[in-house]
Parts: structure tokens; sequence; C-alpha cells
């Protein structure tokens, strides 16, 4: 399974919300916490509306908790 | 794992004891006659049973162990995951189709019809359920 195009800082944004659960980020953004480990993990990616409800637990602009890293093509 | 996930190895367990009991159990030197159409509609009450037994038993006991995880409904990654692994298992169901029409137009009816839609419909669930534990799996 090729990698999402993208990184994420999910995990350190999640440490410095106060050791944030992925458990607790899913209930807040309304997925599982399987769901936030594979988008943390890069396996999976977020449709655009799980993608800022978690830019917006963090109160955050989007680009950075996501970016690009492939180039564009 | 999460809830559903370990509701589909309930599912994948159930389906392997029940049809796997059916198959090994038909009477197939009847199955060219009405009396083995009506052995394997018969057949059909104990495999509900056994197919249906764990998969009540199994469900409970997740379900009040993490009553939470129960209680959410599928997100976007577990709809998705949802949708590829039916979209996987039509074409087994398409594949036993078309042997059934094949088999029908070679004489072979009664049971065997029953037994090859059955068959057709058990490897498209296995395939479904299969497809789908290994994409959560993989997480995606």
């Amino acid at each position: 399974m090729a990698p999402t195009p993208f990184t994420n800082e999910i995990k350190t944004l999640r440490f410095l919300a106060g050791e944030m659960t992925q458990g607790d980020l899913g209930d807040k953004v309304g997925v599982t916490r399987q769901t936030i480990a594979a988008i943390e993990q890069g396996k999976y990616s977020p449709s655009l509306e799980v993608a800022f409800r978690i830019a917006h637990v963090f109160g955050k602009p989007l680009d950075e908790v996501f970016r690009w890293t492939n180039g564009i093509a | 794992m999460s809830f559903r996930e370990k509701i589909h190895w309930v599912a994948l367990a159930g389906l392997v004891a029940a049809f796997g009991w059916y198959f090994l159990s038909y009477p197939w030197e009847i199955a060219n006659s009405r009396a083995g159409m009506y052995a394997a509609v018969w057949m059909l009450l104990p495999v509900t049973i056994i197919f249906l037994v764990p998969m009540i038993a199994g469900t409970t006991y997740f379900a009040i162990r993490t009553p939470k995880e129960a209680n959410l409904q599928e997100d976007e990654r577990e709809k998705t995951i949802h949708l590829r692994g039916t979209h996987v298992a039509y074409y087994p169901l398409v594949l036993g189709i078309w042997a059934n029409i094949f088999a029908l137009i070679n004489g072979l009816n009664y049971g065997w019809s029953v037994n090859i839609l059955m068959a057709t419909l058990v490897a498209a669930e296995l395939v479904r359920v299969g497809a789908q534990l290994y994409f959560y799996r993989r997480g995606y």
C-alpha cells in the first residue's frame, strides 16, 4: 500500500494538547480511535471534512497539521 | 482491534463452522433429486443456528466489554472498508451465478442448483468478510 503523499503533525499536536489520546481526538472529531491511528501513521487519507475537524480541535490551520510532501502532481 | 473488526472475526468463524459442517454433511449422492433439494433446505435450520449462536454471543460479549465502541456509528474509514469489501465480493457472486447457469444447462438440478447457489453465497461472504478484515488490518 502506498503511503499518503503528505505527513501530519497529529501525534505532536496531541502531545502538546495535554497528551490527548487518540481516543479523545477521535471522540472530538467523530471517528474511531483506529481511524485516528491510521491517519497518524499515514495509512489512511482522511476526507477534507475530517482533516478540517482535526485542525479545528487543535486550533491550527490545515497546513500546519497536514503537509504535502510529494510535490504537486 | 475495533469492535467492528472483532465482529468480523466472529462472523468469519461462524461462516466457516456453519457452512463447513453443511458441505461436509450434505448427502451428495441424492443431490440431483427432489429429496436432495429438500435436504439442503432442511439443513439450513442447523446452519442458521450454528452461525447465529456465536454471532449473538460474540456481539453481546464484545458489546458488554466495550459498550462505548459498540454504540459508535461507522466512521468514514469503516464505511469505505465496508464498501470495498462488498465490491470485491461481487466477483465470486457473478462467477457463482454463471456456474449455476452452466450446471442447469447441463442437467444438474435440484440439490445441485441449491448447493451451487449456497456455495456462491458462502464464497462471496467469505471474500467480503476476508477482504474487510484485510483492510481493517492494513489500516484502510
